[in-house]
């Protein structure tokens, strides 16, 4: 076969596979035309609005910073989305007989066909648009859409060749379901970063483009901008960098996409050589106490941290904790009492504790067998939680107090934080007995089929009621600030709400411990579904 | 009733308008291997999931060494060992941290279960892999590992649930060297098969089981009766009589296509 005739035969590949996505079962034929749809409506949006930019101050800024996130969005995709595009994974290819150069050049070729380099098209066309004035600089643009958006794509290539891998195997998969949560905090930053341009203008961005537009895939607006100001000797160095960068990324999958496919990939591979790091017994397993209380409590904490699912859930719950009372603080618009976030967001980590075990259930079942048990069972996993989520929403609070200087309202701050922690660690343990559902492992729900009426009561009715049972607390917060002479004992919400809370915990346990022993093959019937 | 290790008493399970199991009334021996044989479907994890306690039947009782096991829980868990089938493990252990939870869990002095827990590694060839996370365990050493655990407390009963299912040869010889030095001390195997030469091979009782309902118990010779294997007394048993291929497939094989 000659080697020009397989470009062709990769390029229908992927037109295929596009079409594919449209044979799928109802619901997700539909989530696929749907995403499809909004990207394009989303890229001729962001086409009229680049065009409109023309002529602004600071467009030039602006431009390099957006194509400078979408080869960031390309390198990263791959990482987080590796099954978004099957021809990523040339291993594949593997039992073809495919010399590597018209493989690169078909591959190339192929990932130029789809939503995405349509969507980063659309987002290059619009940027030179918004930068280019005079007849040089328009030229100059079409070999800069053309260059960057072979960067772009090169780049994802590289990336995901070199990560193969990675990609394919546990350690992969687990970090894509880690890649919801980048997403969601992404956001965050970006919301803030916005906010902070809209107070103080477009020329806050003027510094970091200085930066990247010597970066590719930027780098070829920035020279067509260059050209715009005349300045023709900077325009082609910046060409030259961006084609530059090409070149190397080019070289970087060729060499890789060799050695993939001439050598034995992970499966047949000797386990023993690449065994794990030698794990010895960690120090915190010394630190806790002995018994089932230790055990479970060590056992909880290597699963924040190793668990992809549990992990997520923690991390989300940490970050939106600081983000909502620290970040509202620091724009002058918070409270002291947003802080107590940070309490309920991680009191709901107690939620549902037995689904978060998984159908493995069955080993903690198998070794309750009395009330007793299952108390000192619930106990340990909350004190594992306490042992993260105290000194964290402490901090939180802390730092939340320090930001606005209202160190009057700490005592009582801290006191609210704390009850309500107890009052969610009780009705987390109550709920954890009363209403468990699974929480499958691959992908992304988090509940079930079938079992999201369970989720909702649990996790709503549970805050509901911890809410309901934290208002004496509240009340008395209100009483004292409200009355004449309350200012001088606000200070007592602390050492109460502690108390109060502390009361809750404990009685939460002893009324869910009697349920747990009872219900333990219900139980394990509800977190198998996964 | 020293010498019955399980007496199950006309256990019944419903799973919708499904029945699962039909009225079981079974009695296994001590100090035995005990297979469960029969085909898929026939009722035989939903019995052992209901007889170890990690299902909860319609009706019926179940004694393990002369205790209720749904009214005397503590008495029967500390004395059996479950590995069940289609249940997951603590994946994101390794295998020795599984050990160690495991045995703690239970209660025993954290010294003699890493003893115990590095001598069943090394018995069960899995000292290479300790310090990898289950997770990343092949379908053969998810067993030994799952088997360890079952073991680690010196249990007087073991329930096993297809312990051979996908497992290859060389870890099914391990784990059978294991067994079979476990029940030579005294103590009771119960495993569910529905491979007729293994547990032809293994046993020295079988119960056969289908469509939720025992068909035959005994030792192996008196199940098997006068049929020239298990195999074939199976078939029997089940009434799945070998039906005549030859009129059927008779273009498969033969060199013309």
């Amino acid at each position: 076969m000659s080697a020009p005739a397989i470009t062709p035969v990769f390029v229908r590949l992927k037109l295929s596979l596009l079409r594919g996505g449209l044979r799928q079962s109802g619901g997700r034929k539909a989530a696929y035309i749907a995403s499809a749809v909004s990207a394009l409506l989303f890229a001729a949006l962001q086409l009229i609005g680049l065009i409109a930019l023309r002529g602004h101050a600071h467009a030039d800024a602006v431009v390099v910073l957006a194509v400078a996130v979408l080869g960031l969005g390309w390198a990263v995709m791959p990482l987080f989305f590796p099954s978004g595009d099957e021809t990523l994974d040339p291993t594949r290819l593997v039992m073809l007989p495919l010399r590597p150069r018209p493989l690169v050049r078909a591959l190339l070729t192929a990932s130029l066909v789809g939503i995405g380099p349509l969507f980063t098209l659309c987002l290059l066309i619009g940027s030179v648009v918004a930068v280019a004035r005079g007849g040089a600089a328009f030229a100059v643009g079409v070999v800069a859409v053309v260059l960057a958006l072979l960067v772009c794509v090169a780049l994802a290539r590289a990336v995901a060749a070199a990560n193969v891998r990675l990609l394919t195997s546990r350690k992969g998969r687990d970090l894509a379901v880690l890649s919801g949560l980048v997403i969601a905090i992404g956001a965050q930053v970006v919301n803030f970063g916005l906010q902070r341009l809209g107070a103080s203008g477009l020329g806050e961005l003027d510094p970091a483009a200085d930066v990247l537009r010597w970066v590719p895939p930027a780098s070829a607006v920035g020279a067509v901008h260059a050209v715009g100001e005349g300045s023709y000797g900077l325009a082609a160095a910046q060409l030259a960098l961006t084609a530059g960068a090409l070149v190397a990324l080019l070289a970087v999958w060729s060499r890789h996409l060799t050695r993939l496919m001439t050598s034995p990939d992970g499966s047949t591979l000797p386990t023993a050589g690449t065994a794990a790091r030698q794990r010895t017994s960690t120090g915190l397993g010394r630190l806790l106490p002995s018994g089932r209380t230790g055990t479970v409590m060590e056992r909880s904490l290597r699963y924040v941290w190793r668990d992809p699912k549990t992990k997520a859930a923690w991390v989300t719950s940490l970050a939106i904790g600081l983000i909502v009372p620290v970040f509202n603080a620091w724009q002058g618009t918070g409270s002291v009492y947003f802080a107590c976030f940070a309490a309920g967001m991680l009191g709901i980590q107690m939620y549902n504790q037995f689904g978060q075990d998984t159908s493995a259930f069955w080993m903690v079942a198998m070794t309750i067998s009395s009330a007793r048990d299952a108390y000192v069972e619930l106990r340990a996993r909350a004190l594992a939680l306490l042992l993260i989520t105290l000194p964290y929403a402490t901090l939180v609070t802390v730092v939340t107090t320090a930001l606005l200087g209202d160190w009057e309202r700490l005592p009582e701050a801290l006191g609210l934080s704390f009850a309500l922690l107890g009052a969610m660690l009780a009705t987390g343990a109550w709920t954890s007995a009363r209403f468990p559902y699974s929480i499958p492992q691959e992908g992304y729900k988090n509940v079930a089929p079938g079992q999201t009426g369970l989720a909702w009561i649990s996790i709503f009715g549970g805050m509901i009621a911890a809410a309901l049972l934290c208002a004496p607390v509240i009340a008395l917060t209100i009483w004292l600030n409200v009355s004449a002479w309350g200012g001088d004992w606000t200070w007592l919400l602390f050492p109460v709400g502690s108390v109060y809370g502390a009361v809750l915990t404990a009685a939460g346990l002893r009324l869910a411990a009697p349920r747990t022993a009872r219900r333990l093959p219900e139980i394990l019937g509800a977190v198998s579904k996964g | 009733m020293g010498s019955s290790a399980v007496r199950v008493r006309g256990l019944w399970k419903r799973f919708g308008e499904q029945v699962a199991v039909a009225g079981v009334d079974l009695e296994l021996p001590a100090g035995k291997f005990i297979g469960l044989v029969g085909p898929n479907g026939a009722g035989k994890t939903t019995t052992l999931s209901m007889v170890t306690g990690l299902l909860r039947p319609d009706h019926g009782t179940v004694e393990v060494v002369g205790h209720d096991v749904w009214r005397d829980p503590v008495e029967v868990k500390a004395r059996i060992g479950v590995l069940p089938e289609g249940l997951r493990l603590f994946e994101r252990l390794s295998g020795r941290e599984l050990l160690a939870y495991s045995g703690r869990l239970r209660g025993l002095p954290g010294a003699e279960v890493d003893k115990r827990a590095t001598q069943l590694l090394d018995v069960l060839d899995l000292a290479g892999a300790q310090h990898k996370l289950v997770v990343d365990y092949s379908t053969g050493m998810r067993k030994k590992i799952g088997l360890a655990a079952a073991l680690l407390h010196n249990p007087e009963v073991l329930f096993l649930d297809e312990p051979f299912e996908g497992v290859d040869p060389v870890s099914a010889q391990t784990i059978r060297g294991v067994l079979e030095r476990y029940t030579a001390s005294g103590a009771t195997v119960v495993f569910s098969s529905h491979v007729m030469e293994l547990v032809e091979s293994l046993c020295d009782w079988v119960a056969v089981m289908a469509a939720g309902r025992i068909r035959a118990t005994g030792t192996l010779a008196e199940v098997r009766g006068d049929a020239p294997s298990l195999q074939q007394a199976f078939l029997q048993l089940v009434g799945a009589q070998s039906r005549d291929a030859g009129s059927d497939l008779d273009w498969l094989g033969g060199g013309s296509r």
